[in-house]
């Protein structure tokens, strides 16, 4: 139940070796908090979590109990996962025909579903400043208005969350593996970059980066370059620092300042104290993963992280998965006796029999989980800008900042800049995806990095920063911390965590490949999927084909075609994408 | 299991496409023999050029196929009109892109390309670059590509500062590109030649007299943007010092210097009455020219090589007519005259004692060893050679910038950098053993450059060179006035035939060697005393060569395998008639 990434991989895990599987969403979009929204979605979706904030009915369905049954309610509120949602809008709200002084007015995205807050009302007194400084800049650009937004809003695909593919982590892998990858096309990440210094700057990784940087020396390139090869190797040197920050690692190394900060807060993404064999694991995650497909270790699926989920939904539906959207579980029917969950009932009262409960962790209430640990949360920010914070000769880059603590205290803050041709904004704007662990509000935690880095009525001096035309505030709950068996709930029940705080995607597949091999052990797990044509159907091998295997072809035909009715969405506008890599491609070039 | 997907087997596969190979074998040998038979017969149709681009799309490496589509498309040229001859070959273009697709380094469907673009009447250029760009993207070392992609640059003559971004973008993307350096190295001096006279002072005034070929300046670049590709082509190898191709660039930008072509001296001899003049590079007497003037008079002279191997050489002889100078009372003017080059040197024989005389620029003259690298700016080399040594600091063992920092260091200042040079040298023959033989043989040639040096400093004619590892030898034609040279305890094998240049020399010694083959110890007219004492001769033959020594008198050949030849003392004295002082 629920279709976030661990959920939907283990669907199509199952499905794809035989087993039957159904797949339930209350919601009417797929990948839960994983989904990516178009503008008008994101601001209907902000609106209903205003309205949700009541607690449903729980209805009685203890009258459909059977002996020796026992019910166990499933929470009704998955939107507990979302807090603290603030919209900011700065684009003026209807168009204008000539770039007018006053055009940084304070009007809210979705009007009546924005919290009124005290930075919206302030904005007024900075006007002058920011509409003399746009207007020598760039004359003849046009201002975008929040109707424009609107109007265009299908251009956007707005993530939930945040994260991008390692191009040698558990995903792409698995993508590759499985044929998953032939539903989706991605891009690369073309660029990382830091800030630091008031600055953002360019973070040389690669061989043609280093070659090409204008901030390094030679000497200091001759220098990164060594530290990066030797990093692959474990040596007796590096275990000597293990328990000891890597910080301490990289001093000794006498990289010098430029250097340190790249590597560890660009290259390990680690912390002033993180330790240094974790902070080497991570640089040569970061290392692995570089030059597979391009100049960055990073890809991007066009059209948003939310397309992943969805492509194993359609593997899933493939080898005959049902789906069903807007409908829940309401409860389980727990066996006395065996201590198994025999069955579910969903929200209509219908008694669905199952071997198996596979269910996102937001829908298990506290009482059934062993230890209370407190939730932590993730702050995110999704900005819509005008332009990109460094803008070089390309203006299609897809960008991967790293911004380190703005001062003592504050979290870390990764962030990933997308332009229109990732497919996930219009053209003329960029989408910047904010995200650290929280410490307070996604307002606290961000909004300093958001007015240091971009132009806002609140910023001073930011004439060359990109202008934020809208943004979005709220807080995730973090997934990182459930472990698969801190529950006493029966033991065919397996939960799956949301989006954890990762820059990559391990956790969710780490987290479904066990349970698929806690429950088919023995079977493979996501193999190959064959080529249509190696697949025999009903009439062509008569000898060995049984009824029951006509049944389920021609029924899983269909399905193949109702979910090709949910991604029509991506193919009308394939026409329009130009030059995306292909995986598949990608991966034959390799070889 | 139930709801399973059935795939066919591996076996059935495997089954399947062995009978749609044989299908295709079937087909294609079919159509392959209907071409044959059709190009005999010389049938020209749209049917052929049908038939050969089914085969051609499978196997684009077909060439007689593509012959004789080229034969259709001219025989079509005759009898179509323009446009239709312009649509025919378009098509054939596209048909081409697809056949690339097939394989990407087919020379055939390259060659064809090449010779379709020519052919067709309104081409369109910039769709062919835009091919080329799209072709290198995916491998940018494909040089079937390099190759076309010039021919379209000279074609539709792209500016030059275009292809040098392109180059730019390329190194950009990936350095490790011999292509794009290479090509770099041709755009530049086309796009920044150096300023037409940067000379050295010292070479200058002969420069006046004789104005330099156009060749030596065409590849030179000028300072400012030789500093810049300094600069990147740093960044390359301070990145990734054990790719070569940076440094190859590298090594190009330094320079290499074209000496200039001159009679380098003119020797005469009273006694024997023979002049030996000495070339700036090898060259073949006989067909450039020469000319000998004495006292005004041309003389007709047979000249010949110091060694009937040399078919060019740098030093040639000729022996003039019994009498003509052979009488100490008179005073003789000669002069050299190498009309090819409108060159000439003049050289006096004074009377008096004076059995000989010379004319010649020195090698310190000239400056010869230095210039290997022609930057001529020194204070542009000593920057070079800091930014070596800071990345030798940091990768001690890199055999590339080891190499260059010895290069840099000879062409500053040879003799105040010997030490630094050998030790490097020593370094290099172990961390790249494989080639230490190589890096013996250059050592030894910086080694007698160095010689040479200190030689000509000293103004003596004595050149000594003992106990240096010296594996081979060079440089002979500067030699050539040398009376007394010591080569002892060496690794030399050989006195090569290019030792016969040595017309002066008296006294030879190279105990302590592994000599066993002396061919260059050739009619050397002056040879009284050779020293061969722990080499390798080990046959009677391996002497030979100084039979041709008519001076020949004391000759030491202890530990050498030859002595224990039996009748040596009587063999020798037969073969050797002139040795009085004989050592075994």
């Amino acid at each position: 139940m629920r279709s976030g990434l661990a959920e939907s991989v283990v669907a199509a895990a199952f499905s794809r070796v035989g087993q039957r599987v159904l797949h339930l969403d209350r919601r009417s979009y797929y990948a839960a908090n994983w989904a990516s929204f178009t503008f008008n979605a994101l601001l209907t979706w902000i609106q209903e979590h205003h309205e949700e904030s009541q607690p449903e009915e729980v209805q009685d369905w203890s009258s459909l109990l059977e002996e020796g049954e026992e019910l166990i309610y499933l929470l009704n509120r998955d939107s507990a996962s979302i807090t603290n949602l603030q919209v900011f809008c700065y684009a003026s709200e209807e168009d204008e025909e000539e770039e007018a002084p006053d055009t940084t007015g304070e009007d809210q995205g979705g009007d009546d579903e924005v919290k009124e807050t005290p930075e919206t009302e302030s904005t007024e007194g900075e006007e002058p400043t920011t509409a003399a400084g746009q207007s020598q800049s760039e004359p003849t650009r046009k201002k975008i208005s929040f109707a424009h937004l609107v109007k265009e809003g299908r251009r956007f695909n707005i993530d939930l969350v945040s994260k991008l593919m390692y191009s040698r982590g558990s995903l792409v892998d698995l993508l590759i593996k499985s044929n998953v990858s032939r539903y989706a096309e991605f891009k690369n990440v073309t660029r990382i970059l830091t800030y630091r210094g008031g600055k953002v700057e360019q973070v040389p990784c690669s061989r043609a980066d280093v070659f090409a940087s204008r901030q390094l020396s030679v000497v200091e390139k001759r220098k990164l370059m060594r530290f990066l090869t030797s990093c692959v190797e474990e040596t007796e040197e590096q275990r000597a620092y293990n328990g000891r920050p890597y910080l301490e690692f990289l001093c000794d190394q006498q990289l010098g300042d430029n250097l340190q900060h790249f590597l560890l807060h660009s290259i390990a993404m680690v912390t002033e104290d993180t330790p240094t064999e974790e902070g080497l694991a991570s640089t040569r995650h970061f290392l692995r993963s570089l030059g597979r497909y391009g100049n960055t270790p990073f890809l991007f699926p066009v059209y948003g992280l939310g397309e992943i989920p969805q492509c194993f939904c359609r593997m899933c539906a493939v080898f005959g998965g049902i789906y069903c959207l807007r409908h829940s579980v309401s409860c389980l029917l727990l066996d006395k006796d065996t201590n198994r969950c025999k069955a579910v009932i969903d929200s209509r009262g219908q008694r669905i029999s199952c071997s198996h409960f596979v269910v996102e962790d937001g829908f298990i209430g506290a009482d059934w989980k062993r230890e209370a640990t407190p939730t932590r949360f993730l702050s995110r920010a999704v900005l819509i800008t005008d332009r990109s914070i460094l803008p070089s000769d390309s203006d299609q880059q897809v960008s991967m900042v790293t911004v380190p603590p703005i001062a003592a205290g504050c979290p870390a803050v990764k962030m990933v800049e997308l332009c229109p041709s990732t497919m996930t904004c219009m053209p003329g704007t960029y989408l910047v995806h904010l995200t650290c662990q929280s410490a307070g509000s996604a307002y606290h935690d961000l909004s300093p990095v958001v007015t240091r880095m971009f132009r806002t009525p609140e910023s001073h001096d930011q004439e060359s920063s990109p202008t934020l035309l809208w943004c979005l505030y709220f807080n995730m709950a973090d997934g990182s911390g459930l472990e698969g068996e801190g529950h006493d709930l029966p033991n065919n029940v397996y939960l799956c965590s949301g989006p954890d705080a990762g820059l990559g995607h391990e956790h969710a597949v780490r987290q479904a490949q066990a349970i698929f091999q806690k429950i088919l052990p023995d079977e493979e797990f996501c193999p190959p999927a064959p080529n249509p044509e190696d697949i025999v159907y009903d009439g062509e091998n008569n000898s060995s084909s049984t009824p029951g295997d006509g049944e389920t072809l021609e029924g899983e035909k269909e399905k193949e075609e109702t979910l090709e009715g949910e991604v029509e969405k991506e193919e009308k506008v394939e026409g329009e994408v130009e030059k995306e890599e292909k995986m598949e491609g990608e991966v034959e070039k390799e070889e | 299991m139930h709801g399973r997907v059935k795939v066919k087997s591996t076996a059935q596969q495997e089954e399947e496409k062995r009978k749609e190979r044989e299908k295709k074998l079937k087909i294609y040998v079919a159509a392959r023999d209907a071409c044959f038979s059709k190009r005999k017969e010389g049938i020209c149709d749209d049917e052929a050029l049908q038939i050969t681009q089914q085969l051609l799309s499978s196997n684009p490496d077909f060439a007689t196929l593509w012959n004789y589509r080229r034969e259709i498309l001219m025989h079509l040229e005759t009898v179509r009109d323009e446009d239709e001859v312009q649509k025919i070959y378009q098509a054939e273009l596209s048909f081409l892109e697809s056949c690339l697709k097939v394989n990407p380094k087919s020379y055939g469907s390259w060659h064809h390309r090449g010779w379709v673009s020519t052919r067709l009447p309104r081409p369109d250029w910039a769709r062919e670059l835009g091919l080329c760009d799209r072709c290198l993207s995916l491998d940018d070392r494909n040089f079937h590509c390099w190759d076309y992609r010039r021919m379209v640059v000279k074609m539709s003559g792209v500016p030059v500062d275009q292809e040098l971004a392109f180059t730019d973008r390329l190194i950009g993307s990936n350095f490790s590109n011999y292509s794009s350096w290479h090509y770099r190295s041709t755009l530049l001096p086309l796009l920044h030649p150096e300023s037409p006279e940067p000379h050295s002072p010292c070479r200058e005034p002969r420069r006046a007299s004789s104005p330099p070929s156009p060749q030596t300046h065409s590849h030179r670049v000028c300072e400012e943007q030789l500093l810049k590709e300094y600069e990147l082509v740093q960044n390359a190898f301070f990145t990734d010092p054990n790719d070569q191709s940076a440094w190859f660039y590298y090594r190009w930008l330094l320079g290499r210097a074209e000496r200039e072509e001159m009679i380098s001296c003119v020797y005469v001899s009273r006694d024997e009455e023979r002049v030996a003049v000495a070339f700036s590079r090898p060259v073949n007497a006989q067909s450039v020219g020469l000319l000998l003037v004495l006292d005004g008079q041309p003389q007709r002279v047979e000249w010949r090589s110091v060694h009937p191997r040399f078919k060019h050489s740098p030093v040639w002889i000729c022996d003039l007519p019994p009498g003509t100078i052979s009488d100490v009372t008179n005073e003789h003017n000669l002069t050299v005259h190498w009309t090819e080059k409108h060159t000439h040197r003049d050289c006096a024989l004074y009377t008096g004692d004076a059995h000989e005389s010379w004319c010649r620029d020195s090698a310190t003259d000239q400056e010869l060893f230095r210039s290997e690298l022609s930057v001529e700016k020194t204070s542009v080399l000593q920057s070079e050679l800091q930014s070596c040594n800071q990345l030798q600091e940091l990768e001690p063992l890199n055999k590339w910038c080891l190499l260059t920092i010895i290069l840099l260091m000879r062409a500053l200042d040879p003799l105040g950098y010997e030490k630094e040079t050998l030790a490097h040298f020593q370094t290099l023959k172990e961390v790249d053993s494989m080639r230490s033989a190589y890096y013996s043989d250059l050592c030894s040639k910086f080694m007698i450059e160095n010689t040479i040096l200190k030689m000509e400093y000293a103004e003596v004619r004595v050149f000594s060179i003992s106990d240096k590892n010296v594996t081979t030898l060079c440089h002979l034609d500067q030699l050539l006035l040398v009376t007394h040279i010591n080569l002892s305890s060496n690794q030399l094998q050989r006195l090569p035939p290019q030792f016969a240049m040595l017309q002066c020399l008296e006294v030879l010694e190279a105990d302590n060697n592994s000599i066993e083959n002396l061919e260059g110890v050739f009619h050397l007219p002056k040879l009284e005393e050779v020293h061969l004492k722990n080499n390798k001769i080990s046959t009677l033959a391996d002497l030979q060569p100084l039979a041709s020594c008519p001076k020949l008198k004391r000759l030491d050949l202890r530990g050498n395998p030859v002595t224990q030849t039996a009748n040596i003392e009587s063999e020798l004295t037969e073969l050797l008639p002139s040795v009085t002082d004989l050592q075994l």
